[in-house]
């Protein structure tokens, strides 16, 4: 078995009072593509922001850069947030956008370089985005916004990739369009973890399912875990699958 | 009068060569810094400043101290107080500058109460572009030449931490910090053209012309250019419009700014139209 590249242990999240996720242990290794379902409030956002660095938590988070696919002596790791998150308003082109994705510590005040910018035209080509490089941002469509949001993400050559519910109000297409990029993704070596409602989808795409209600209830192989029989059923989240 | 000389007679007297330059350095400074008021949703906290500032002023004016120092001082504690509670509190922006702001304004208003100078609070209060002294032009276009160097240094930080707080975390960008240094820049802009050229023209130059830029560009780098551009233009010809009409300079420059966004909505529908067709 492949080692994680990517390993919490432990894991809690607390807002005040409140326990959003408790002592979660999780691994996720390059090239595999998890599903993180659960209920709404279940924890999923919190565990993706903690596994991102964005929140506080107890427990630990390891990244092994010995685990990479292209080992770089640093595991990157890309969080692409809820698609409401951003300031679409905001008078930026998609290109400017994506190339936000490129601005790594120490490098904060310079301009983007020509690395800079031909990774970016690659992140924008990957996701065919490169039409509408020169489009406003607010002029985007949900599925394009969605694809934008990657493909900042791609920009920043991760090796694990963290989405936190990218499947969210688009269309039927959309959704089956982008799933397939993050299978490709996968395929190609990055570790993908993405919290999502679509079950069907979770089964179809993802080598491997993790159900949470504030703490794990079930890791396994999506037929698994997703099966009438499986935990999750218990837990009202497999019924849709 | 011929147009040449409407232009440059009235740049003969001293006093408006003083109001043409600071009236420019703010009109440059205040839509550059307005443009992140703007991006960030922020227009309330310059508003909110023009109240604030009453406080730093009524308590210089009691301990005899710099009204512009207290003015100032009075900006900077309510732009970290908003930071921390948007930061720290976690409040939500207007709120936390609604608490802010009309919490220093009524501490202000008790101080001016008591104070025995009123005609000095009302100059710094309501400064005039007309009786600007050099030194007032010298901070002016100092905080005008620190504006534009401190965005044009940090754009990318700045655009990144603007359009996506979150993901600019997950880069270890210390978005606190950039938050804070945005919220203290735009109080500064603020006492400053506040106590040199007037509250209104201040006020308005910081977010109008930004606003009217953004109607025509969606491009940062442009929007930024055209804000800096609208804004000194509408300070100029504000100016000499009001020498020539014998009307006050701040609300005549306030005016024109405002058009400039009635302007650019027109030009932005005419535009669209003629895309549609």
């Amino acid at each position: 078995m492949s080692s994680a590249i990517l390993r919490c242990q432990r894991l809690t999240v607390r807002y005040g009072p409140t326990v959003a996720v408790e002592a979660v242990d999780l691994a996720l290794t390059a090239g595999e593509m998890v599903a993180l379902v659960g209920r709404n409030g279940a924890g999923k956002s919190t565990l993706l922001r903690a596994l991102a660095g964005l929140t506080g938590h107890e427990g630990t988070v390891v990244r092994d850069p010995r685990a990479c696919q292209h080992p770089r002596g640093e595991v990157r790791v890309a969080y692409v947030p809820q698609r409401a998150t951003p300031r679409w308003d905001m008078p930026i082109s998609v290109r400017r956008a994506v190339t936000a994705g490129r601005l790594p510590p120490g490098r904060r005040w310079r301009r983007a370089a020509r690395t800079d910018g031909r990774v970016g035209g690659g992140a924008l080509a990957r996701l065919d985005l490169t039409e509408l490089a020169a489009r406003p941002v607010g002029a985007l469509s949900g599925g394009q916004a969605q694809r934008l949001l990657l493909a900042r993400a791609l920009a920043q050559e991760p090796d694990v990739l963290l989405l936190d519910e990218p499947c969210d109000g688009l269309d039927v297409a959309s959704v089956a369009a982008l799933v397939g990029t993050l299978r490709q993704l996968a395929d190609a070596g990055m570790a993908v973890c993405c919290a999502m409602h679509e079950l069907r989808l979770a089964r179809g795409a993802c080598n491997r399912v993790i159900a949470i209600d504030r703490s794990v209830l079930a890791d396994g192989p999506a037929d698994q875990v997703l099966s009438p029989g499986g935990v999750a059923a218990l837990f009202g989240l497999a019924g849709a699958a | 009068m011929s147009g040449i000389a409407w232009l440059v007679e009235p740049m003969s007297y001293p006093f408006m060569q003083r109001a043409a330059v600071g009236t420019l350095a703010v009109g440059v400074a205040a839509p550059v810094a307005g443009v992140w008021a703007t991006s960030r949703r922020l227009v309330y906290l310059t508003d909110a400043m023009g109240h604030a500032i009453l406080a730093g002023v009524a308590a210089a004016a009691l301990l005899g101290a710099s009204l512009l120092v207290g003015g100032l001082t009075a900006a900077l504690v309510m732009a970290l107080l908003v930071a921390l509670l948007v930061v720290r509190a976690r409040l939500p922006e207007d709120s936390a500058i609604g608490v802010a702001g009309q919490g220093l304004f009524a501490l202000g208003v008790i101080g001016v109460s008591v104070s025995s100078q009123p005609r000095a609070l009302s100059h710094v209060l309501f400064g005039n572009p007309l009786t600007i002294s050099s030194a007032d032009v010298a901070a002016v276009i100092a905080l005008s030449v620190i504006v534009v160097a401190a965005v044009a240094v940090c754009l990318p930080v700045l655009v990144a931490t603007t359009f996506d707080p979150v993901h600019a975390r997950t880069l270890a960008v210390r978005t606190g910090l950039v938050d804070t240094a945005v919220i203290v820049g735009l109080g500064l802009v603020v006492v400053v053209g506040l106590t040199t050229v007037g509250v209104l023209m201040a006020l308005t130059l910081c977010i109008a012309p930004a606003t009217a830029a953004r109607l025509l560009s969606a491009r940062v780098t442009r929007v930024l250019f055209l804000a800096g551009s609208l804004g000194a233009s509408a300070g100029l010809a504000g100016l000499l419009a009001s020498y020539h009409l014998g009307l006050p300079a701040g609300p005549v420059v306030a005016v024109l700014a405002v058009a400039e966004v009635a302007a650019a909505v027109l030009a932005r529908t005419c535009l669209r139209r003629r895309h549609a067709n």
